[in-house]
């Protein structure tokens, strides 16, 4: 069992911040193997983290017309990232 | 003080019953302009099966309230009604309707054309088509773009 001391030592050593991901639309098609959580400080950073291994996901990610939200504002990539705070890539809209 | 109603649902809406709630929203109302997207039979070069509509809960209503209320600040508007379908749907389905209850027609007009034109490049919807037993992400369309950026030239 992990003891209370370790659990604090992780809390004070860690300088990113656990985040949540969603992918919408076609961005969905491409990051089915994408964990749900990902340590990063940035939005670009999860995008830098994601490219080893899932190439065709970042290409996506890149487009220009790709927006992203925190917490379900859109925000500029280099916006920076709190603990538990939900990151979601946004590709073009198409309702109505 | 505007009566604004937004909502997203699975079912079905009744236009008439959404009409009359307009109606009687006051006795100053004096123009309802209603408009409802039908889900088309065709995309690009072929007939689709279905159509799936996905979006981002909590994100698109308040992206939708943020729009009603730039409509109540640029008309004046007694009230109005958005509402969008998501999920499953067929060919000629009804999709989304706005409605918009104003003292005057002009109003009542451009409030719900502007509504729509916003709703169709800031909120948070995605299409999915099924043709021939694949699906495909609906594009955006550079003219809905275009739709919206004759709204913002004209913003004094």
């Amino acid at each position: 069992m992990e003891s209370q001391e370790t659990g604090v030592q992780k809390l004070v050593t860690r300088t990113t911040a656990l985040i949540n991901l969603l992918f919408f639309g076609r961005l969905g098609d491409f990051s089915k193997d994408v964990p749900a959580t990902i340590e990063a400080s940035t939005p670009a950073e999860i995008r830098q983290r994601l490219s080893a291994d899932y190439p065709a996901l970042v290409k996506e990610l890149s487009e220009p017309q790709v927006l992203v939200s925190v917490n379900q504002m859109i925000v500029g990539w280099d916006q920076p990232l709190a603990d538990g705070s939900e990151v979601a890539f946004l590709p073009p809209v198409t309702g109505g | 003080m505007s009566l604004n109603s937004i909502r997203i649902q699975t079912h079905d809406f009744d236009l008439a019953g959404e009409y009359q709630q307009l109606r009687e929203l006051s006795s100053t109302v004096g123009a309802v302009v209603t408009f409802t997207g039908l889900v088309r039979d065709f995309e690009l070069d072929g007939s689709i099966d279905s159509l799936s509509l996905q979006h981002y809960p909590g994100m698109t209503e308040t992206l939708l309230q943020e729009i009603v209320d730039q409509a109540n600040k640029r008309w004046n508007l007694i009230g109005s009604t958005v509402i969008h379908r998501v999920g499953e749907l067929l060919p000629r389905d009804q999709i989304v309707f706005v409605g918009v209850a104003s003292q005057h027609r002009a109003d009542a007009f451009e409030a719900a054309q502007f509504v729509m034109d916003y709703l169709k490049t800031k909120a948070t919807f995605w299409k999915q088509v099924s043709q021939d037993g694949k699906q495909h992400w609906v594009a955006s369309k550079d003219s809905d773009i275009d739709a919206v950026a004759r709204w913002d030239a004209n913003n004094d």
